[in-house]
């Protein structure tokens, strides 16, 4: 559904500052009814690269084609396939209605608006918006205002849907109903959906393969499942009733897998990263050596965050 | 189904889409009005209150000088062509700012027409609200003032539409300086005294004026509004020419606008403001 080639954006040196390469050279594809993850950290060229897509910066060099049709040469008729929310809850006419601008909108997508009064019913039922139809955009709550610039980047009816950070600032309620509504549009309507966002939690929770940018090029391009397999590592947390002796502390700190989270009179917590086996059990001799009660030994959950933080630091190599 | 019958099905949906998006301009621009009614009203007083306070220094200076004759007819006739101009140009130049700080600019540059279908319709449907307004300051100005002007509105119309040209073509270069520059407001401002100029401008007289944009059918206007001519009398040639002048006005206006949306585009500001 969406071919990138050899992409390279460079933005021109201003008041004497040196110009910014913010993407070099990335190529990717993304397959139809597929919900990427576009990530990387802040000044990586995630919406540099996604205002390609949408056609609205000039790439230096490169193709971007959608379905098909090269988006640089032929803009308008690629641009028949892409819809995006780009600012939040700013790409909406405040002073319009909710169901006024899905209606406006559509038809400026060449929708006319009687014909597609089902698909306004069933964005607003969707979004849980059927109440607020005609209330202006201004007087919604944030979380309200986002869901309904989704539903119209929806209206449009296009292949290709774009989301630059669509649940910043957004309360955990209204991120998690935003996810689900995503997943869902994915499933039932077999959009391809590209989002950029900080929050991991989406990432794990929502895309099936995520590319990971930085400094403008492609530090990992997998399934979310692959590059947690990649970086899975054993963490286990022991819980030791009581402080530490010196003898004791002087041994753990002398190990790079063990690192003594918390140490108070009552109770002492060490992480251990688990690369071979034999680590765990140099830890439970230090302990036992000082007659120190273990309380409990947990497993830590690897989370993607961690993924996230691994790659950008040159993690393992060939993700 | 013919290669020939396709082609013209093509062209009725392309035709249909523009009319849909017409529609859509037309139908933001009346709910906007009908439900900010009161501060649609609050600007035509203010702009009122401004005629009231040229008419007063204009008979000021009449009583000081002696200067004057029937120009008070030409003084309304000039207020209302420049309030015609100014929301013209600022239908153009005020949208793109407007949309690029309420961050909906990116969204009409994806639309299905091309951004200059989706400004010149936005244009097209301000020109109704703006004959509106323009309308109504008209009668109030000729009520205030006691003097009487030829209406003459088929001769009125073409010769409005080619003057509003100009102003939409100098809307465009703003508006495309703007996207590049962005907080230039101070300077946009004063093109408003810009189109004083132009319209006060004596291009029925001085002939290299009437390249100037809507200066000719400031002068043209005056002769059916305030001589009392109509079309016929102006001739078929003077109104083409007053086209031709307004078309390059405004192609030249929408070339600069091209090149800097370019330019805003290479240093992805597009949207910015």
């Amino acid at each position: 559904m969406i071919k990138v080639e050899s992409l390279e954006k460079i933005y021109p040196g201003r008041k004497g500052q040196a110009a910014v390469k913010a993407v070099d050279r990335i190529s990717f594809e993304v397959q139809e009814g597929e919900l990427l993850g576009f990530l990387g950290p802040n000044g990586a060229g995630k919406t540099t690269t996604v205002k390609m897509l949408c056609g609205l910066i000039r790439p230096n060099s490169g193709r971007i084609f959608i379905n098909g049709i090269d988006l640089i040469q032929r803009r308008i008729a690629a641009l028949q396939e892409v819809s995006a929310v780009l600012e939040g809850n700013r790409n909406i006419y405040w002073r319009l209605t909710a169901q006024e601008n899905l209606e406006f909108f559509a038809a400026i997508r060449g929708l006319k608006p009687s014909g597609i009064s089902s698909d306004i019913d069933y964005y607003l039922e969707l979004f849980n918006l059927t109440e607020k139809r005609n209330v202006e955009a201004r007087k919604l709550s944030r979380g309200m205002q986002q869901k309904l610039a989704i539903a119209v980047a929806l209206i449009s009816q296009s292949k290709v849907v774009l989301l630059d950070e669509p649940t910043l600032g957004l309360d955990v309620q209204a991120s998690y109903e935003i996810r689900q509504l995503l997943k869902r549009i994915v499933k039932e309507q077999g959009r391809t959906v590209i989002l950029t966002t900080h929050d991991m939690n989406v990432v794990q929770d929502t895309c099936q393969r995520v590319i990971i940018v930085n400094e403008g090029r492609i530090a990992a391009n997998d399934s979310v499942d692959n590059l947690m397999d990649l970086f899975k590592v054993k963490v286990y947390r022991i819980n030791v009733q009581g402080g530490l002796t010196a003898e004791q502390r002087e041994a753990l700190l002398g190990m790079e897998e063990a690192v003594i989270e918390e140490e108070t009179s009552a109770r002492t917590s060490i992480s251990v990263r688990l690369e071979e086996s034999q680590v765990l059990y140099r830890v439970i001799g230090i302990l036992e050596s000082g007659q120190s009660l273990i309380e409990s030994i947990d497993q830590e959950q690897n989370n993607f965050e961690r993924v996230f933080l691994q790659i950008l630091e040159g993690g393992p190599q060939g993700a | 189904m013919n290669v020939c019958s396709c082609r013209s099905w093509k062209g009725v949906l392309k035709v249909r889409k523009k009319l849909l998006l017409l529609q859509a301009f037309f139908k933001k621009e009346f709910i906007l009005f009908r439900r900010y009614f009161h501060n649609s009203i609050g600007g035509m007083i203010t702009l009122y209150i401004i005629f009231l306070l040229m008419v007063g220094g204009f008979q000021g200076m009449r009583a000081l000088t002696g200067l004057g004759g029937d120009t008070l007819e030409g003084l309304v006739v000039g207020y209302v062509l420049w309030l015609f101009m100014l929301t013209t140009y600022q239908d153009v130049w005020y949208t793109l700012r407007s949309e690029a700080q309420e961050g909906t600019l990116e969204q009409l540059y994806m639309s299905a027409h091309g951004f200059g279908w989706v400004i010149g319709a936005k244009v097209a449907a301000g020109f109704f609200t703006n004959l509106i307004m323009v309308a109504v300051l008209l009668a109030a100005a000729l009520l205030t003032t006691g003097v009487t002007v030829n209406l003459d509105l088929l001769s009125l119309l073409p010769l409005v539409i080619g003057t509003l040209l100009g102003s939409a073509g100098i809307g465009f270069a703003i508006g495309g300086i703007t996207l590049v520059l962005k907080r230039i407001d101070s300077y946009t401002q004063m093109v408003q005294f810009l189109l004083i100029a132009l319209v006060a401008a004596p291009a029925g007289r001085v002939v290299w004026m009437r390249f100037l944009p809507c200066s000719y059918g400031s002068a043209l206007i005056n002769r059916v509004m305030v001589g009392g001519q109509n079309l016929t009398q102006i001739g078929l040639g003077n109104v083409a020419a007053l086209f031709l002048v307004g078309l390059g006005h405004l192609l030249a206006g929408y070339a600069v606008y091209k090149a800097c949306e370019r330019k805003a585009m290479i240093q992805g500001t597009l949207g910015h403001y």
